[in-house]
This record gives C-alpha cells, structure tokens and sequence, in this order.
C-alpha cells in the first residue's frame, strides 16, 4: 500500500535511462515498458523498432537497504519498416507492445509486436567460448593441415558476457488491421494477438497459422460502430480472456464454450451519466488498457478520464473508479483539437494488487491506494533526479485561486505524456516512460 | 446542458468549428505513416455525427420560427454562410454526405423531367462522389458544384430533420451551408458551379454513408491512402505517375466500373448533410460523369 510505518509512502528517484537533450529524436519515443515475470529484466520497446532490456544487480540484498539498479542488457532491432506494396501502405516499426514468457531455461524469451507481425525473441547468454582449434588459428584462418603435428580437444574457455538476441519465431500475415495487444496464456503453449476488429489465437511453435477467435467486422463496413483496442489473457484461467472495446464496454470470453467467441460470457459496462454528455463522450469512454489484476479477481479499465475496477462477478458496474485527471473535463474541446484526446494511457497493479497506477500529462503520474483509498500524483522530471530524491506529491489547481506549489491546469505541458508505466511484479520498484526517457523510482529506505 | 441561447449560439459555432477540425483530421489520417487509424477515425466520426446532431438541433429551432415554404432567395438571404475557420489547404475532398436515413438503389432526379416525375438512373454508390479534389486535375475526383434546375420541376417534401439533412462544405469558396434538400443531385449539372439562386433537385443517392476508412480489405492498389489535395508540384506529379501503372488503372476501372467505391469516404450516419426547407443545392461530382471518368484516365 502506499501509507509506511510513517503514514505515506514516499518514492524516491533511482534512475533515469535515455537522451538528456531536449529534442527528442521520434525513434527513440518508448512505445510500451513490461517487466518480466521474476521483474529481473525490464525490457522497452520505442518508435525505432528497438527492444532494449535492462537487467537488475542487486547491490545490497538485505531489507531495508536494499538496493538494485537496472543496466542495459541487450538492445536490438526487432522490427524494421516495411511497404506493404499492395496496398502502398507503409507499416510502422513502432513496437506496440512486449509481453515476457515465463522462463523455462536458461534463455528469456519475450514477443514483441508493431502493427502487423509478432516476433518471438530468444534472449541468452553466453559467458565462454571455446579455444584450441586444431585446424583453425586463434584469429579464425585456417591452418596448413601438413603443419598439425598433434592433437587436442578444444576448451571452453571463459570470456565477457554476451548477451545474443536472436528471432526465433516470426507471425506474420495474419492481421489486416492494426495489432494493439498481445496477451501470453497461462498454458504457456499459446498467445493471443488482437487488432481493431479480429483477435487470433497463436500457438507459440506454430507461425503458418493461427486461429480466429473473435471477429467484430460487421458484413458492411458502413456498419462499423466498434473497434477493439485491447486484451488479455485471465492470469490463471487458460480458456478465459477479455477485450475492451471503443464503446466502454469489456467482453470476457470463454474459449470452451465455441470455437468463435463472437458470443460474450459477460458483458461489463457501466450506463453513461447523462449530465456529462458532450460531443465528445464516445472518444473519453474508449477504453484505452485493460489489465487483469494478478490473483485474477478484478480487472481494471483505463478510459480518458479515469481508472475503473470491476469485480469479475459484476457486470453492470465498476467496483471502484479513480479520476485521473478530472480537470481535463472541461478542456476537451482543446484536446480534441491537439489530438491529445486520442492518447492512449496504460494502467498497471502492483504485485499485491493494492495499488494501481497510470500516468497523465505535464510528466505527471497517479497512484491509487484502494485500500486506504488514498491517491497521490507524483511527477517524472530530470529536475527531481539526484539519487534518492524523495518525489514530492504534485497538485494540480483546478480553478480558482492557486495555491503555492500547486500548477494551474492552463500551466500543464500536454506534450510531456506518461503513457506507459509498470510495476515491479514483487518490489516496489516502478518504471515510468516519459517521451524518450525511463524513470526507475523505488520505494523509500528508511 | 446549454440554458441560455447565448451559450447555445456558443456551442452551435463550437459545433461547426469541430465539424472543420473533424474533417481535416480525417484528411490528415490518410497521409500518415502507417496507414488509416481506424479507431481514431471512428472517434472522429462520432464527434462529427454529435457535432451535426447539435447543429441541426440548434437549427431547426431556428427554421421553426420561419416560414417552411418561403422563396428561396429570400431563405438565402437569410441563410448564414458560416465560414469554417482555420486553413483548408489540406482538406482534399469534397466532404458532404447524403443522409437519408432510407437506403434507395436508385439514383432520383428529379433535374429536367418535364413530368415531376423523378427519373430513376442507374445505382453508382454514392461513395465515391465523396471524393473530389477540386484543384487537382491528376487526381481522380474533381470538383463539386452547383448548379439549378428548373424550379418547375422542382419538388420538396416537407423537410424532415431525421432524413433530410445537409451542410456541405465547399471547398472552393470555404463556405460550410446548411441547405434543406429532399435529395441530391450527382449528375444533373453539365454547367460549372452557380451558386447563386440555385434550386434544384438532386438524386437521391444510395445510403452508402459509412464513413469508411479505406476498409484495407478492399483496398485500391493505386490510390493508397487518398491523395493530397496540397498543389503538387512537379516532382510529385513525376512520382505518382510512376506509382501508377496499367495494371492499376485496369484495376481501378474494374473497382469503379462496379460500383465498389466503398472504399472511398463516405459516410456512416455521422454525415454532414444538413437540409433547410425551400433551398435545394446540386452537387455535381463529374466523377460520375463519362467526362470526369475520361478526365480521371487521362490524367494517367
């Protein structure tokens, strides 16, 4: 929870990773930040088509003191631009998304997606190599055979540590619009990969098919009234999974009942207040994430404005709703126009499920304590960046007289976005995603 | 909730100014990197439809005070000409749609019939007429106008707000008019554009009025993601010119030829046709025409 032995918990700076200049090259805007299932690695994928991967070292493994910090691990182009001539179209590299598979061995596997293909990636180590060639120099030439007097076996021999990338499966050709989630089952054999209106059903070792399981493409086009914009595997349940859709509403489907889960086990969605009804009441109502929480219970659904939970068993309603930046009600018209409205924040749990988070404008993020239903905006700026710099909780005014400290919600930059965070799966320790920066902040020593 | 007409007047220029945002972003979404957004574009659509909802809403309490029936120039006079703010160097397209609300396979014109009767003419899919770009003669579509038929032969039902509604934005003169109109007209006028005092019948063009973001399934090789109304210059003339081959231009003619052109803008019940009883405005769209066909080919 956030509240300490002290009463709140305080956060406090431990790492910034990315360019410290201003201006930002478009290659490297991070598009999407996971941990992996131990929250060793913290992988990140940008605009490029990059995937860099931090690793953990633990400088002190005794509580409180503990202390870790992440250092890169492997960086490497997992998807390249592409034309799709055709349909002379250009399809982005942008990662959309990265999802961990659970480790098996000793290599870490992870799927990266752009808006077309999902690539299986083998990440592994290598620390020796062997020396004592017979027929080969150490600098690789190949020696006279008539020169070999005798023979040897070759040794391993330790060498620095390499960390080799290497695509091991490539699914491709199975999307025709816009992939925006991937999701690993728990069965660890299969994945789910969705676009605006189909979500196909993988099966990790097979990369020539895969199966549709949903289909929301109306016969008419001109019918179109929906588009799905995310998914998820439940957590536990192999044969269950959800997709949020544009409208509001998430459909949680159970894979036994057909081979098409056109047909929703449940249905959730809460019944729009008329008295905020504006022209824009459609756009802040598309769901933008949907996340289960880990003990598979509740899910949470992020939309423009705010953050919801719903309890599994609840249909007609969230449990629990946070706002996340109500000020912005009245600003829609300008963030229509800036095309701000259309931004699509995440929202990630912590390991125990007590807090979520999810980040908003000006480099600011949000925290909710649902037990202690406490909340607290804290902000990710180079200015709050010695080491262990306790964050100072940030306010923002939303009319009337300013106080001190507080900013001005006509003051707030709309261009420094927080978009995608995560959540250390154990620890306290979180990653934030400005434009082209990661900030690490980990939870107070005492 | 607007109390006061000062804050309706507010919402209802609020609502025209999203009508232009709505349109240049739905144009701007066609040359960006990555292909159409289809999600963003549906959103986008939604505030177009809230936007005309209001608008017409706003209106017809408007009209409700007037005369339904009055002569057209006098409705002119008293029709507000809003110019849309903002650049529409990049809008490409003639945007306008034909909201009925009642699907017709067949065109009604109503143009030159010397017995009232409207003439029913072969089904194109209204679609395409969507498409125009008024300043490029190397794209395929080509500009709209207006023109007048005959008031004689001219009928109107009572207007109907649910199914009878238009604004058309014009691209050449940037004027956004609301006009009250049974139906719409693609092929009546040979003659270019005359605004002035114009009335006449228009086709009744089939509800294709979804908005369709280039559905990718039925995508036209040739075109990509629509071109850009910006003046080209000659290097890009050179460039398109070179994207388009033989093989294209068959596909294309087979794609228009019948009748497929959903996959050009139209749109979906959002649409931005508002009519106001008495005044009648004919949209020629030439690509319907065997001239503006012939045109579109030669520019090849």
């Amino acid at each position: 929870s956030l509240a300490g032995p002290g009463g709140d918990m305080q956060w406090c700076f431990s790492q910034v990773k990315g360019a410290i200049d201003d201006d930002v090259a478009e290659a490297d805007i991070i598009s999407t930040v996971e941990f992996n299932h131990t929250g060793e690695l913290l992988a990140t994928g940008d605009k490029g088509g990059r995937v860099v991967i931090f690793q953990q070292e633990i400088e002190n493994k005794n509580p409180p003191q503990f202390r870790s910090e992440y250092n890169v691990y492997s960086t490497f182009q997992s998807h390249e631009p592409e034309f799709d001539y055709l349909k002379s179209l250009e399809i982005e590299e942008k990662i959309n998304k990265i999802r961990w598979l659970p480790q098996k061995n000793a290599a870490q596997f992870l799927l990266s997606t752009n808006d077309k293909t999902i690539k299986l990636w083998k990440i592994s180590e290598r620390d020796k190599r062997p020396e004592g060639y017979n027929l080969k120099e150490e600098d690789g030439r190949y020696k006279d055979p008539n020169t070999i007097t005798s023979l040897r076996v070759p040794v391993l021999i330790p060498m620095d540590l390499m960390v080799e990338a290497s695509p091991r499966r490539v699914f491709a050709n199975a999307h025709t619009y816009h992939i925006n989630s991937i999701s690993v089952n728990s069965d660890n054999e299969t994945y789910l990969s969705a676009d605006d209106l189909r979500i196909n059903l993988w099966h990790l070792e097979i990369t020539d098919r895969s199966f549709n399981i949903v289909d929301i493409k109306p016969a008419n086009m001109e019918e179109l009234t929906e588009v799905i914009t995310a998914a998820e595997f439940h957590p536990h349940q192999c044969n269950t999974f959800v997709y949020s859709s544009s409208k509001g509403t998430i459909r949680l489907c159970d894979m036994r009942a057909s081979a098409l889960c056109d047909k929703h086990s449940k249905l959730f969605e809460e019944p729009e207040d008329p008295s905020n009804r504006s022209f824009f009441s459609e756009i802040i109502s598309s769901i933008s994430d949907v996340k289960f929480s880990h003990n598979g219970r509740y899910m949470m659904t992020r939309d423009y404005l705010s953050v919801k939970i719903w309890d599994l068993n609840m249909e007609n309603r969230p449990v629990e709703t946070y706002q996340v930046h109500e000020y912005l009600r009245s600003k829609l018209c300008s963030l229509y126009e800036n095309d701000c409205i259309f931004d699509k924040f995440e929202c990630c749990w912590n390991g125990n499920d007590s807090v979520v988070m999810t980040g908003s404008y000006n480099n600011f993020f949000r925290m909710f304590d649902r037990g202690h239903r406490r909340d607290v905006t804290l902000e990710a700026s180079r200015e709050n960046s010695k080491p262990m710099q306790v964050l100072k909780p940030r306010k923002v005014c939303a009319g009337g007289k300013r106080k001190k400290d507080e900013i001005s919600v006509d003051s707030l930059d709309f261009n420094k976005k927080i978009l995608h965070t995560a959540w250390h799966p154990q620890d306290n320790i979180i990653a934030v995603a400005t434009t082209n920066n990661l900030y690490i902040f980990q939870d107070k020593v005492i | 909730a607007q109390n006061t007409f000062g804050e309706m007047m507010e919402c209802a220029f609020d609502a025209q100014n999203l009508i232009s945002i709505s349109l240049r972003k739905i144009q701007s979404s066609r040359t960006q990197r990555g292909g159409i957004k289809l999600h963003k574009n549906l959103l986008v659509t939604y505030v177009l439809r809230n936007a005309r909802q209001f608008y017409m809403s706003k209106n017809l309490s408007q009209t409700q005070r007037t005369h339904q029936y009055e002569d057209v120039a006098a409705v002119r006079e008293k029709q507000e000409y809003l110019e849309l703010t903002g650049s529409f160097k990049e809008l490409a397209d003639d945007f306008y749609c034909n909201f009925t609300g009642v699907e017709s396979d067949t065109w009604h014109c109503g143009a030159h019939q010397p017995n009232d009767q409207p003439a029913e003419v072969a089904h194109q899919d209204a679609s395409a007429c969507a498409m125009v770009s008024p300043s490029d003669s190397d794209l395929m579509v080509s500009e709209a106008c207006w023109s007048c038929v005959d008031k004689s032969s001219w009928e109107l039902p009572i207007p109907n707000t649910q199914t009878n509604q238009k604004t058309v934005l014009d691209l050449d003169t940037h004027v956004v008019t609301t006009v009250t109109n049974g139906y719409f007209h693609s092929d009546c006028c040979a003659q270019p554009k005359q605004p002035q005092g114009a009335q006449c019948y228009a086709k009744k063009r089939k509800m294709d009025t979804s908005y369709h973001i280039v559905d990718p399934e039925f995508y036209l090789p040739d075109f990509g993601p629509v071109p850009c109304k910006r003046m080209r210059t000659d290097d890009e003339s050179n460039l398109d010119s070179d994207q388009l081959d033989s093989s294209n231009i068959s596909n294309l003619i087979s794609v228009l030829g019948s009748g497929g052109l959903s996959e050009f803008v139209s749109w979906q019940q959002t649409d931005l046709e508002q009519i106001f009883a008495t005044q009648t405005i004919c949209l020629k769209h030439t690509l319907l025409t065997g001239s503006g066909w012939t045109r579109a080919i030669e520019a090849f």
